[in-house]
């Protein structure tokens, strides 16, 4: 049974705190991890992948302490991070050999595993092309095949479908469904639909700690009756923006509609309306998440 | 839109295979530097500009007799142990310009393409990617070493059949003098380099400067200077890296003297073609050159082992 504990991991540097006091567990499924911009996503996928050693607190994979037995954790990593290089030099399929022989796959496994992930991410067609001749998104793809080409048991994807169109994200996304069945997948985004599309867990990360640990049902249902939505003016729209958390704000023929995050009602003629995930996140995150 | 997914296939990919990581490493790199075109423009420049060197030596100077003043023109075969002794510290210059930039950034080339962090968290062991960097760029600049001896005697051998008087390459000689002053020098800078820059990674630009400075001023303008006033000391010709000072200490033994029974060209040639070829003085440059190149090899080590995985910067 593979298992990731995190227990009162902390990441300090100087006086500012990247992670404080941060404990988990995690089993085999989809853990989707949401925060404002500098909350610590990135600084906890980077010391679960073994780059960034912690200041403070253990990480766990399979009761093992990854400080003294990275190894063991690396050869069943598969890590896409937030950014990464290319090299120029190499085609697609190359470059993904290359990265296949450095994970330690066979020789003889190595082309049939890259023919493998280079059809997942659909760049069977562009395979043999310099790595520079890529758009964003193919190379976001290939950043993602190459988590993929040791089938990982652990697999961490910081942002993996920035850069994507919405098809491609799709269809990322349904492919991280299929895989969770037998693997502990870590997902970062700001993407609050991606989330809620495959991820069977939420964490909320804030300023370094766990604010929310939860399920997006949960959170949902937590978050009823706190989104209404108003047709108004445009005086009174700008001034219900000023007061309140407006999570989305359309212009019709008659007027702007506002879908407005509160607990309370905001205007007499609000009506309550069932909350999105997006807005059960902004609801718990609060105001200044939002300035972030 | 199919999604294959990876645990339906026959044999799972998680078998690691542990033998050949160095040579992995190694081979991929090669296959890298390899398919980089300006790798293959620098190679064929500095083998071109090697040829050229050798071929211009053979152009002739004046040998002026001391007794009546009179000139006669000869000229000292590049290939010659005489020539090379002119010539290789300045080739080796030019060999020196392009290896920093061939080993120093086997390991910080990563950082700076930021493809460290894919890297870093596949199973490859750190001894394997440093050593395997190291020596993939070692191999390289092993190769344009011997791309310069393979001008030097490609040239010889064609001055040889098509210039009159002109010796072919003693291969002796020849081999002895790149083991001696190339070889070392090849890896002292490939490994001083790779070493430097691993061990400070933001410093690597000026790591290569600071080695490239260091060698002109060692090659061209200490012997510049010293060549002109007072012979170096013993222990600066026996343990000068860039072979700048070595070859000035042991180019006085080729010198000739014309007396008067040289009256023409062709004998101050008959007695250069006996002076030129003349077996190098091996004792005292030779051993410490590769001394050098071997303690070049601990630091390297050294860097192996202060390298870290995982880094709080470069981010």
């Amino acid at each position: 049974m593979m298992e990731l504990t995190i227990e009162r991991l902390s990441k300090r540097y100087g006086q500012h705190f990247a992670l404080r006091e941060l404990s988990l567990r995690c089993e085999p499924g989809m853990l989707g991890l949401v925060g404002p911009n500098g909350a610590g996503k990135t600084t906890l996928m980077r010391m679960i992948a073994t780059l960034l050693e912690p200041t403070e607190g253990n990480i766990r994979w399979n009761g093992q302490d990854i400080r003294t037995h990275g190894q063991a954790l690396r050869q069943v990593l598969g890590y896409l991070p937030q950014d990464f290089g290319i090299y120029p030099e190499f085609t697609g399929r190359q470059f993904l050999c290359y990265l296949a022989a450095m994970k330690g796959l066979p020789g003889s496994l190595v082309n049939r595993r890259v023919d493998e992930v280079l059809s997942i991410v659909n760049l069977e067609q562009e395979a043999d092309r310099k790595l520079p001749t890529y758009s964003g998104g193919m190379k976001q793809r290939i950043g993602i095949a190459q988590a993929l080409l040791n089938d990982p048991e652990l697999l961490i994807v910081d942002e993996p479908t920035a850069g994507l169109d919405p098809a491609e994200r799709v269809r990322f996304r349904t492919l991280l469904a299929s895989l969770t069945s037998n693997r502990i997948i870590l997902l970062s985004t700001h993407i609050i639909s991606d989330v809620e599309a495959v991820a069977s867990r939420l964490i909320i990360l804030q300023q370094g700690r766990v604010l929310s640990d939860t399920t997006p049902e949960a959170l949902l249902a937590r978050s009823a009756g706190s989104v209404w939505s108003v047709t108004t003016d445009q005086i009174t729209a700008m001034q219900l923006q000023a007061s309140y958390q407006v999570s989305t704000m359309v212009n019709q023929m008659h007027g702007i509609t506002l879908r407005i995050v509160s607990p309370t009602c905001p205007h007499e003629a609000a009506v309550e309306v069932s909350p999105s995930l997006e807005e059960a996140y902004l609801l718990t995150t609060g105001w200044q998440a939002v300035r972030v | 839109m199919t999604i294959t997914v990876l645990t339906n296939t026959a044999t799972p990919p998680r078998v690691i295979q542990r033998s050949p990581l160095l040579a992995r490493v190694m081979a991929w790199e090669l296959r890298r530097f390899c398919a980089s075109r300006l790798f293959w423009v620098q190679a064929l420049g500095f083998f071109g500009f090697s040829l050229f060197l050798t071929w211009a030596l053979h152009a002739p100077v004046n040998f002026p007799q001391v007794s009546n003043g009179v000139q006669f023109t000869g000229f000292v075969a590049g290939t010659s142990a005489w020539g090379l002794l002119r010539t290789l510290p300045v080739v080796l210059v030019v060999l020196v310009l392009l290896l920093p930039f061939i080993t120093a950034d086997g390991v910080t080339r990563d950082l700076s393409r930021r493809t460290h962090e894919l890297l870093m968290t596949t199973a490859l062991p750190t001894w394997a990617y440093v050593w395997g960097r190291y020596l993939a760029g070692l191999v390289m600049s092993l190769g344009l070493a011997l791309l310069l001896l393979a001008s030097i005697l490609g040239m010889g051998w064609l001055l040889h059949l098509t210039v009159t008087d002109y010796p072919a390459p003693v291969i002796g000689n020849l081999l002895l003098l790149w083991v001696g002053m190339v070889l070392p020098a090849t890896v002292l800078v490939s490994s001083f380099g790779f070493a430097l820059s691993t061990l400070l990674p933001r410093l690597s630009t000026l790591v290569k400067v600071v080695i490239l400075v260091a060698w002109i001023v060692g090659a061209l303008v200490i012997p510049l200077g010293l060549g002109r006033t007072t012979p170096p000391p013993a222990w600066y010709v026996n343990w000068d890296p860039t072979s700048g000072i070595t070859a000035l200490g042991l180019l006085p033994s080729y010198s000739i003297h014309l007396g008067p029974t040289i009256t023409n060209a062709v004998q101050l040639q008959q007695l250069i073609l006996t002076v030129e070829n003349k077996m190098p003085d091996l004792a005292g440059w030779f051993a410490p050159h590769l001394l050098l190149a071997g303690c070049s090899l601990a630091l390297v080590l050294v860097a192996a082992l202060a390298f870290k995985r995982s880094r709080d910067t470069f981010s």
